[in-house]
């Protein structure tokens, strides 16, 4: 009993214990506030990565592709349509992708999709800029470069197709915000002609021109680009557009043959239209694909059936298929039943395949979305791992401080510990007196550190944006590296609780020494002198 | 109801070794008050941490009410420490961040298991305040040692060293650091105590303060020499 009444006392007389306090609860807040920041990001590029692809996916690993999918897709209709609820071919290469209003070149990852179906497997959709605020009017197909009109109140009109889509979604807004934001500033004009210039951008970019509404330029087909290829990200996470919808794009394409060769002589090059930007949240992804139909890309790549030297014909490959499971079904099952489909299905080809195709069907291979973002998934939870990791090492080290803030307490007590060893206390009783100090000690910093911790998490946006403001140098969360709007603001329950746990246990640990030490004093030795 | 036999207490200086008692033989009855007389550094402190058993000789025994101090069991001995024994340093030592009531009643805190003290709190208390009043000093009770006098100091000190209500109370120079006429003060208070019956052994080099004793020996060459027999006090004569 006395033990708690006099590390009671002494944790609110003597100076020291704050020392002690101040050390655990920095400890506690700094690591807490790793955890979670790291965590966030991490748990943010999880949820992101399963919106990515779909369920289950059918790889291969070389550039020129494989064949029989669009078979395959019929067997699993056939024999798997309790797992399997839909499948769509998709198709990779790589490009040299150009701006020619700007002159403005990139390297850009080439993805053929089927637009409509792409979208139900996965979250495509929702990272889609003008599909947003004009439901309904982004598609591959060919199409033309919508351009705006100034009406009596030097307000741009669009086309009536868009302004139609456009009020659709007005009438379907729900947040308030969003809606008043928008008509603060309907869109953002770009000057065209001549073509595509800077001095007007925001975040809805058209062009305009004198005679009104309408459509302008050639058909081409449309082009979905990464948001941050062509786009700058503010500070705020949203995006300067300088381009203006419906721009004209090149893209330089190299075909392969079925054999691996480059074959296209010169180079294909695809007239384009840009007709929305997408953000699926990862910058790696962001900042390199652009998306073009299917259908067009097979063929200029020369992916569809090609007439052979021999008389017959090649088959059309593509480079990946997106399996989607229906609702409920297990991952790990799903891609077993896939998994085995695909065993089964190319047993059934017999001799049909020619020694080409086995080639390619060599490289195939069934994941699920898990498997594909895996080694990025890892590399940011070894990441966590290791931050978490040496943040602890420098709360040993606090640990440790705590260890010699009871030792100097122990010196400085001495004669008390006489004091109580001469009215009857007992080894055990002093150390656990020291012990309880510490526990007292190490409550108070867990609590303290969680709560400084935590208020750090939750405001570390503005924490940061203050910090930037005094010098733009202690930025220390940049958005363009990060593809994130701002630093993740989440405190888990079980992380607070677990690093408020593991302090307490900490500093009663450091305690043991100090206070094993206080319970070999004896009596005498400390009493002698005054 | 106390004896000591044939105390033997060095302390080793480096390679030397100092024998501070050698062969001390004592005994001390119930509701006596012995004095033991010595220059200092004769060892007197010496002995009484034996009595005490705040320290352990290096040859004999001391016997308390027939039951040997220093062949018990560790517990057994800090049972002695708490209960049967009180005792009183000449500096005083109270525990600083504790208040005067808190000092008093910090021994019985220490001899109570945690559960039994939830309902012997209040009693405890009581008897402190008790023991305050007696020592003259049930108006200090909210203060700190470093606010007190040393007079006061001492008093707390008797205070706590008799909560527990001990058979026994060792005194190492209470009064030695105070003046003539505190120290007489409390050495009217030991003196009101063992006339209500307790046993108490006092440890000086003043002869002054010696002759309150009912019996005196001396500590020489290690050894006690005289025993002294009981004298009127000039004060009370
Ligand atoms: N821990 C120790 N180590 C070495 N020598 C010690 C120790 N404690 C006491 N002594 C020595 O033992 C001798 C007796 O000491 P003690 O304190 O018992 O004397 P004392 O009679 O109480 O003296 P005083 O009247 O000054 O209090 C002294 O010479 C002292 O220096
Ligand atoms: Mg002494």
């Amino acid at each position: 009993m006395y033990k708690w009444f006099l590390a009671w006392r002494y944790l609110h007389t003597k100076l020291i214990a704050f020392f002690g306090i101040a050390s655990v609860s920095l400890c506690v807040a700094m690591v807490l506030v790793v955890m979670s920041v790291m965590g966030g990001f991490l748990d943010t590029i999880r949820e992101r990565s399963r919106g990515l692809h779909s369920e289950i996916l059918l790889e291969t690993s070389s550039l020129q592709g494989f064949p029989f999918y669009g078979e395959f897709q019929e067997y699993l209709a056939d024999h798997h349509a309790d797992t399997v609820s839909m499948t769509t071919p998709v198709i990779y290469t790589y490009g040299i992708f150009r701006v020619p209003a700007t002159k403005y070149t990139r390297p850009a990852r080439v993805v053929g999709m089927r637009l409509n179906e792409y979208t139900q497997l996965n979250d495509f959709k929702q990272g889609l800029h003008y599909e947003h605020y004009f439901p309904g009017t982004t598609h591959l197909g060919p199409q033309r470069m919508p351009v705006g009109g100034i009406d009596a109140n030097q307000r741009l009109v669009l086309p009536k197709d868009l302004e139609a889509a456009n009020a659709r979604w007005r009438e379907s807004e729900t947040d308030v915000e969003k809606k008043k934001n928008y008509e603060a500033n309907p869109y953002e004009m770009a000057i065209y002609p001549p073509y595509v210039t800077t001095p007007i951008y925001g975040e809805r970019v058209y062009a305009f021109g004198d005679d009104g509404p309408g459509y302008v330029g050639p058909k081409n087909s449309g082009v979905i680009i990464g948001c941050d290829m062509l786009n700058e990200r503010r500070d705020d996470g949203d995006f300067d557009r300088f381009l203006a919808r419906g721009a004209d794009i090149a893209v330089t394409l190299m075909p392969i043959s079925p054999g691996g060769n480059v074959t296209g002589e010169p180079p294909v090059r695809l007239p384009l239209r840009y007709v929305d930007d997408s953000r699926t949240g990862i910058y790696e992804i962001d900042d390199l694909c652009i998306y073009v139909d299917f259908d067009m890309l097979q063929h200029k790549l020369a992916m569809d059936p090609q007439a052979l030297a021999d008389g017959g014909m090649s088959r059309a490959r593509i480079n990946q298929m997106l399996i989607g499971l229906h609702d409920g079904t297990d991952l790990e099952t799903g891609k077993a039943v896939v998994s085995a489909a695909w065993e089964k299905f190319l047993d059934s080809l017999g001799n049909k395949p020619s020694l080409m195709d086995v080639n390619m069907l060599n490289h195939t291979s069934v994941m699920t979305w898990e498997d594909m973002q895996r080694p990025f998934i890892q590399a940011v939870e070894k990441e966590k791992v290791l931050v978490t990791l040496l943040f602890s090492l420098i709360s040993l080290v606090a640990m440790a401080l705590v260890g010699c803030v009871f030792y100097m307490i122990v010196e400085k007590k001495t004669r008390d510990i006489g004091i109580l060893k001469a009215i009857g206390a007992s080894a055990r009783g002093v150390a656990g007196l020291f012990v309880a100090y510490a526990l007292a000690v190490g409550i108070c910093g867990a609590i303290l550190g969680t709560g400084l911790g935590v208020v750090f998490v939750w405001n570390i946006n503005d924490i940061q944006s203050f910090l930037a403001s005094l010098n733009p140098q202690l930025r220390v969360w940049s958005p363009e590296v990060y593809s994130f709007d701002k630093i993740p603001e989440i405190v888990k329950t079980w992380d607070a609780i677990g690093v408020a746990v593991v302090a307490v246990l900490a500093s009663v640990a450091g305690s043991i020494i100090p206070a094993t030490i206080a319970g070999r004093i004896w009596p005498v030795k400390a009493l002698r002198y005054e | 109801m106390l004896r000591a036999y044939d105390l033997y207490k060095a302390y080793k200086m480096g390679k030397a070794s100092v024998e501070v008692l050698s062969g001390v033989s004592l005994s001390a009855k119930a509701s006596e008050f012995l004095v033991i007389l010595g220059s200092s550094g004769s060892g007197k402190s010496t002995l009484l941490h034996l009595l005490g058993a705040l320290d352990i000789p290096d040859k004999g025994d001391v016997e308390f009410q027939g039951k040997s101090v220093f062949q018990r069991a560790k517990k057994s001995r800090e049972n002695y420490r708490n209960r049967d024994v009180g005792f009183v340093f000449q500096f005083y030592h109270l525990l600083p961040e504790l208040t005067v009531l808190e000092n008093v009643i910090i021994p019985r805190l220490i001899g109570t298991p945690a559960l039994k003290w939830l309902s012997h709190r209040r009693e405890a208390k009581k008897e402190a305040l008790a023991m305050l009043d007696r020592v003259g000093l049930s108006h200090r009770v909210k203060h700190r040692p470093n606010e007190l006098s040393g007079g006061e100091r001492q008093r707390v000190a008797i205070a706590r060293a008799l909560i527990n209500k001990p058979t026994l109370l060792l005194a190492d120079e209470p009064t030695g650091n105070l003046d003539e006429k505190i120290g007489a003060e409390i050495l009217d208070l030991l003196s009101e105590f063992n006339s209500a019956g307790q046993t108490i052994i006092m440890v000086t080099h003043d002869a002054r303060v010696a002759v309150r004793a009912h019996r005196q020996v001396r500590l020489v060459g290690g050894k006690i020499e005289k025993v002294v027999p009981a004298q009127p006090s000039p004060a009370l004569a």
